[in-house]
C-alpha cells in the first residue's frame, strides 16, 4: 500500500467538508500538556497495537487467498493447514490463464469498466452543471436531483428484470453493446450527484465570468469550469470504476457467454467448476480478478478516500 | 429562444408516473435570469435531457414495470401469454416460504448494520486518533480497510468460503482448533452456522465503506470543539459522547441508511458463499427474488416478491433523500 501520501493533503481537499489529511497532526499531539511522556507512549503503543489489529483482520482473507493460490493440490487439502506455501506453484496462475477464460473475463471488465464510466460521465457532466447552475430556478431540477438520488440506490435486480425482458424482445442479449448501455445507465447516477456536489464548490463567478466575455454555457463549461473540476472529475471516475468492476447482477442475468462475461461472473463460473482439488485455481482466478483493484487502490487510495468522504459529507 | 421557459417537457407523455416527481411544474423563470445568448441558456432541460432518458429507462420503466408484472403470472419466458391475478401476493402472505426469507433477510440485514455501524466507527475513531496523534502507518491501515470495499462481493464470497473450509485444512476451523474447539466446525453446511458465516463475512465487507463515512463524519468536528472540551476538563470518554458523536450524528444517520439498502439489496455475496443453502438457511430476499424469476422462472411471484424488496427501498431511500436534502439546507 502507498505511503507516499502520508501527511499530505489528499488533491481537491480544499475543498469544504473534504479529508483534512493532517498537515496538523503532529501539533495536536504536542499540544497536550502536563501529560508525562511515558503514558503518551504507552498510548502511542496500544493505538500501534490495534491498528495492526485491524490491518491482519482485514489483510488476512486475501493473504490466504494468496497463499492457498501457490500450495499444490495435496497441500491445499493437508491438515493443520499453513500459511506458507512449502513450494510455491506459481505455475497454478498460468494454468488458470490457460485452461479458463479468466483472461478474457479480465478483459471484458477493464472494456465494460472504460467504456461504462467513460459513456456515464459523458452524460453525467451536463447533468450535473444544470443540477448546480440552474439550481433553484425551476421546480424540476430538485425533483431531477431526487430521481438521481434514488436510482444511485435502487436494487440493480430490480433493473435487470425488465431490461432482460426488453433486451430478450431486441435480441440484445449477449450483446456487448447493450451492456455497455446497461454499465452506463447504472454507473450514471452516482457520477452526476457526486460530480453536482463538486461543481457546487466551484463559485459561479468563474463561468460567469467567461459568460460576460461571451462565452455560450457550454463553452463556458468546457473551458473553464471542468478544468476547475479535474480532481473531481479524476476522483469520481476512479471511484465509479472500482464500483463498476464490482457490478454483478447485471451481467450475470444479462450475459451467459464467456465472451462477454466480466470477471465477476467468471470468477462464479470458475467457481462452479471447481472442486477440493482444484481450490489452488479457484485461488489464484480470485487472486487475478482482484490483482487490478488492489493496484488501483495501492496508487490512488486517496483519490478515493477523498470522493468517498466528499460524497458523504457537506458542511 | 430565451424566453421560451419550458421547451417540450421531455418527461412528459411517457411518464405517467408524475408520483416520483419527474415533471417540470412549469414555474416561470425569474426575468432577469441569465439567458441572454439564446441558445440553450435559459432552461436547464436540454442539459439534463440525456440522464434524464437513461433514469426514464433504468429508474422509471423498470418500477413500473416490477409492479405490473406482479400482478400477472408471467414466466420468464418472453412472448407466453399470461394473465392478471392478485394470486402473487395472496400466495405470498399465506405460504410459509415468504415468511421464512423475510425473518432470514432481517436477521442478516439487523445484526450485519449494527456490526457494521460499531466497527465502522470503532475503526474510524482509531484512524483518526491515530493520525491526531501524528503516528505512522495511517494511511496505509486505512488502505487495507478500505480494499474490502473495493472487492467485488461476489469474490468476497468466494473468499470467505476457501476460509470457512470444513476439514481440518480450513483455516479458520483451524483457528478454532487452536483455541481449544472443535476443528471441525460446519460453517456453512449446518444452517445455523451458516447464517452466522454468512452475516459475518458481510459484516467484514460492509464496514469498510461504513469506516469511510464515519472517518469523514469525524472530520467534519472543528477542532475548537475538542480544544473547548480539554479546556472544560472533559475525559476521553464525555468528548466522544458530549462532542463527537453528536456532532456526527447526521453522517451518522446517513451511514445507517446507506448501510442498510445495501445490505437490504445484496445477494452477490450471499450467492458464492452459500447459494442460499443449506436448504434455504441464508436465502435473502434479493437472492430470493433472483431465485424465483431466474431459476425457477416464476416471473410474477418473483416480481411480487421485488415490489416488496422495493417497498423496503422506497422508505429507506425517502429517507435518505430528506436526510440529504435537509443537509443541503444547513449549508
Amino acid at each position: 500500500m502507498s505511503l507516499s501520501d502520508h501527511n499530505s493533503p489528499a488533491s481537491g481537499s480544499s475543498r469544504p467538508g473534504h479529508v483534512r489529511t493532517p498537515a496538523r497532526a503532529g501539533r495536536v499531539a504536542d499540544a497536550v500538556p502536563g501529560r508525562r511522556p511515558g503514558m503518551r507512549r504507552r498510548t502511542d503503543a496500544a493505538y500501534y497495537a490495534a491498528m495492526l489489529g485491524l490491518v491482519a483482520v482485514f489483510a488476512f482473507p486475501l493473504v490466504w487467498v494468496a497463499s492457498l493460490s501457490l500450495k499444490t493440490g495435496p497441500e491445499v487439502l493437508r491438515s493443520p493447514p499453513s500459511l506458507l506455501p512449502q513450494d510455491p506453484q506459481w505455475a497454478n496462475y498460468a494454468h488458470v490463464l490457460e485452461t479458463t477464460p479468466i483472461g478474457r473475463y479480465l478483459l471484458n471488465s477493464v472494456i465494460l469498466v472504460a467504456a461504462g464510466v467513460v459513456g456515464a460521465l459523458l452524460l453525467s457532466v451536463p447533468a450535473a452543471y444544470a443540477l448546480s447552475r440552474f439550481r433553484g430556478r425551476m421546480r424540476g431540477p430538485r425533483a431531477f436531483t431526487r430521481a438521481v438520488l434514488a436510482a444511485q440506490l435502487l436494487s440493480p435486480l430490480i433493473i435487470a428484470v425488465p431490461v432482460y425482458r426488453v433486451f430478450v424482445t431486441l435480441g440484445l442479449i449477449n450483446d456487448y453493446v447493450g451492456l455497455v448501455l446497461v454499465y452506463i445507465a447504472v454507473t450514471a447516477p452516482f457520477l452526476t450527484w457526486f460530480l453536482k456536489n463538486y461543481l457546487d464548490t466551484i463559485p459561479t463567478e468563474l463561468d460567469e465570468a467567461g459568460r460576460v466575455d461571451g462565452c455560450s454555457r457550454l463553452r463556458a463549461l468546457v473551458l473553464l469550469v471542468l478544468p476547475a473540476a479535474k480532481p473531481g472529475l479524476v476522483s469520481a471516475g476512479i471511484v465509479a470504476g472500482v464500483t463498476t468492476w464490482s457490478q454483478f447482477v447485471l451481467p450475470f442475468i444479462l450475459v451467459d457467454s464467456p465472451d462477454l462475461a466480466p470477471v465477476s461472473v467468471g470468477v462464479v463460473n470458475l467457481q462452479s467448476t471447481s472442486g477440493e482439488i482444484t481450490t489452488q485455481y479457484l485461488a489464484a482466478g480470485c487472486m487475478l480478478a482482484v490483482a487490478p483493484v488492489i493496484v488501483v487502490f495501492a496508487f490512488l487510495q486517496r483519490h478515493i478516500v477523498g470522493a468517498l468522504t466528499a460524497g458523504a459529507v457537506k458542511t | 429562444m430565451a424566453t421560451t421557459v419550458n421547451p417540450a417537457d421531455p418527461e412528459g407523455p411517457a411518464d405517467p408516473g408524475s408520483g416520483l416527481g419527474l415533471r417540470d411544474r412549469r414555474v416561470p423563470r425569474r426575468p432577469r435570469s441569465s439567458g441572454r445568448s439564446g441558445g440553450v441558456a435559459g432552461s436547464s432541460w436540454p442539459w439534463l435531457l440525456p440522464l434524464g432518458t437513461v433514469l426514464l429507462v433504468v429508474l422509471v420503466y423498470p418500477v413500473l414495470e416490477i409492479v405490473r408484472l406482479s400482478f400477472t403470472d408471467a414466466s420468464l419466458v418472453t412472448g407466453e401469454p399470461y394473465s392478471v391475478t392478485s394470486e402473487t401476493y395472496t400466495s405470498l402472505v399465506t405460504g410459509t416460504d415468504f415468511r421464512h426469507t423475510l425473518q432470514v433477510t432481517f436477521l442478516f440485514v439487523l445484526l450485519s448494520v449494527v456490526f457494521q455501524l460499531l466497527l465502522g466507527l470503532a475503526v474510524a475513531l482509531l484512524v483518526h486518533g491515530a493520525e491526531r496523534r501524528g503516528l505512522r502507518g495511517v494511511v496505509a491501515t486505512r488502505a487495507v480497510v478500505l480494499t474490502a470495499w473495493a472487492i467485488p462481493g461476489v469474490i468476497i464470497g468466494v473468499i470467505w468460503s476457501l476460509l470457512y473450509q470444513e476439514t481440518a485444512s480450513g483455516v479458520l476451523n483451524h483457528g478454532l482448533s487452536l483455541l481449544g474447539f472443535s476443528g471441525n466446525t460446519p460453517f456453512l453446511s449446518d444452517p445455523d452456522n451458516a447464517l452466522v458465516s454468512v452475516i459475518v463475512a458481510n459484516i467484514w465487507r460492509g464496514t469498510a465503506l461504513s469506516m469511510i463515512l464515519c472517518y469523514a463524519g469525524i472530520k467534519t468536528v472543528p477542532d475548537q470543539l475538542y480544544e473547548a472540551a480539554r479546556i472544560d476538563g472533559a475525559s476521553p470518554v464525555q468528548t466522544l459522547f458530549r462532542v463527537t458523536l453528536p456532532m456526527m450524528l447526521p453522517i451518522l444517520t446517513m451511514n445507517l441508511v446507506l448501510a442498510t439498502v445495501e445490505t437490504f439489496n445484496s445477494f452477490d455475496m450471499v450467492l458464492s458463499l452459500t447459494g442460499g443453502g443449506p436448504g434455504t438457511a441464508t436465502q435473502v430476499l434479493a437472492l430470493d427474488v433472483y431465485d424465483q424469476i431466474f431459476r425457477q422462472l416464476n416471473l410474477g411471484r418473483g416480481a411480487a416478491m421485488a415490489v416488496v424488496l422495493m417497498a423496503v427501498n422506497v422508505l429507506v431511500i425517502g429517507l435518505y433523500v430528506r436526510l440529504t436534502e435537509r443537509q443541503e439546507k444547513e449549508i
